[in-house]
């Protein structure tokens, strides 16, 4: 009995700190509203480049081929992204490579729901 | 909202089955939630620029609360909106120009139109291969009634020249970098219909700022782009206006094309009316439902036209029975449809949905696919589980 008993607790303290990590992980998601593009050498530059204008959100949910990439991108380019030309062969590789057709879909988050929880109206 | 209780309970049960208390379940679910005051339990498509999706199971009313309705902006909404500054001015091939007031703009005799507006990209992220632009899934689309000035009396104050054939409209969005302005035009014909406006109000209240306050064009029936927010030009133009939205945006292929192909600018042509569309509200996708009697809800549309059947199948398509048409029904605004299917046997099922209008347009069963994912509007389908 006492076995199981032990067992259980280990259970909890296994599982308890993982489920309190991901609600930390959506407070965070809750106060900062916008994402951010994935970790790799063109990080920087892209969120630079990209970002200025737009939230990572609108890249994250993308799932093109490199050929549709590379034609966001000079579009981008022309509309005022600041891509200077040596990096963009390098940026079409990093989204490509990140937001291919292959990957699963984005899951955005909701707005709060202030009817249902009666904070307005 | 029914709907919104059962969407809890159905993720409840599935926190139960995973061994999470239901409200575990609801805190994890809220914890999720981006504030974002006065658009209450939204799909965050983009929080910059602001586009927000409805989520299908709020489709369950006839008019869509304002809270629940659809944000689509290309650009940054403006900065700074003061009503007593704003004004509108109405110029180009007419007689007379004018600049016109809040105060001035509500003196013309008011006007209300029940419309479902509909982004033109509603469902782009269905398409395959996918398309680049916002990734919609089935809620870029809402009713509500709209209220303001016709345009026509409004146009007509100052005289449309005969060359007068497009009618120009220009936000106060604020532009980003080169972006090209975000300004679109439509026919003549179109701007002078008794039931285009100038919206000012939205299901009886002031527009808010996320849907164009303190002026909109309501061009009903149309793609939402047409219907141009925080108005405050008009002109009217020899010719369609010539901008990035016009062309190459917001164009579709004369002919059918294979998925993934390319066309010609001159083989497109401008994006206007909706078309016939069914969406299915609930039961939700993925859902678990006992055997017994389903509710199947949702609503159809069709632009200009009338939506005249709904029909449901329970068996992925080999079956049709007819669904019953709401009550409350308008010119430009969608039907509200039920059907009750006894889900007797249990196992997996494939339900289905298909709008025929007035002008004889059926959904059709594959989606018809453009490189930029317009008037997505395939047959709707759920996948539901029966135990």
């Amino acid at each position: 009995m006492w076995r199981k008993v032990a067992a259980l607790c280990l259970m909890v303290l296994l599982v308890a700190p993982s489920l309190s990590a991901q609600a930390r992980e959506k407070d965070q998601r809750r106060t900062n509203p916008t994402e951010e593009l994935p970790a790799g050498p063109m990080q920087a530059k892209a969120t630079t480049a990209c970002t200025e204008c737009h939230e990572a959100r609108i890249i994250l949910q993308q799932r093109l081929s490199k050929a549709a990439w590379t034609k966001e991108v000079d579009k981008m380019a022309k509309w005022g992204a600041l891509v200077d030309a040596a990096d963009r062969d390098a940026l079409i590789d990093y989204l490509s490579a990140n937001f291919g057709p292959d990957k699963p879909a984005y899951e955005p988050p909701r707005t709060a729901d202030k009817i249902a929880s009666g904070k307005s109206k | 909202m029914n709907s919104r209780r059962d969407f809890l309970k159905q993720i409840s049960g599935a926190a139960l089955a995973a061994g999470i208390t239901p409200l575990l379940a609801q805190t994890l679910l809220r914890a999720q939630a981006v504030e974002f005051p006065g658009e209450d339990d939204m799909i965050l498509r983009s929080f910059r620029f602001v586009d927000l999706e409805s989520p299908v199971e709020y489709f369950n009313t006839w008019l869509t609360p304002v809270p629940h309705f659809f944000v689509r902006n290309h650009m940054y909404e403006p900065s700074e909106l003061d009503a007593n500054e704003w004004r509108l001015s109405i110029g180009g091939e007419v007689e007379k120009l004018l600049t016109l007031s809040l105060a001035e703009l509500s003196k013309f005799e008011v006007h209300s139109v029940v419309n479902t507006l509909e982004c033109a990209g509603n469902g782009r992220s269905l398409h395959r291969p996918q398309v680049p632009g916002i990734q919609w899934g089935k809620g870029a689309v809402g009713t509500a009634r709209f209220s303001g000035p016709r345009l026509r009396d409004v146009l007509q104050r100052a005289g449309i020249k005969p060359t007068g054939k497009h009618v120009m409209f220009r936000g106060l969005d604020e532009v980003p970098g080169k972006v090209p302005p975000f300004i679109r035009s439509i026919p003549v014909e179109k701007a002078l219909d008794a039931d285009t406006l100038i919206a000012t109000h939205m299901n009886g209240s002031a527009l808010t700022k996320h849907h164009g306050f303190p002026a909109r064009a309501l061009v009903p029936g149309w793609i939402g782009a047409a219907s141009c927010k925080w108005l405050t030009e008009i002109k009217v133009l020899e010719s369609e206006f010539v901008g990035n939205f016009m062309n190459p945006g917001y164009r579709f292929p004369n002919q059918p094309m294979k998925p993934g192909d390319t066309v010609k600018p001159e083989d497109t042509h401008p994006v206007t009316a909706l078309t016939v569309k069914s969406v299915i509200a609930a039961p939700s996708d993925g859902a678990s439902l006992k055997t017994g009697k389903v509710m199947v809800h949702g609503a159809a549309w069709a632009g200009e036209a009338d939506v005249t059947k709904v029909e449901v199948s329970a068996d992925g398509g080999s079956t049709w029975n007819s669904a019953n048409l709401g009550r409350e029904q308008s010119h430009y605004a969608w039907r509200l449809w039920n059907y009750e299917w006894n889900a007797g046997k249990s196992g997996d099922y494939t339900i289905l949905s298909r709008a025929t209008d007035s002008q004889g347009r059926t959904q059709p069963a594959s989606p018809v696919w453009n490189p930029s994912g317009y008037l997505y509007n395939a047959v709707d389908q759920v996948k539901i589980h029966v135990a």
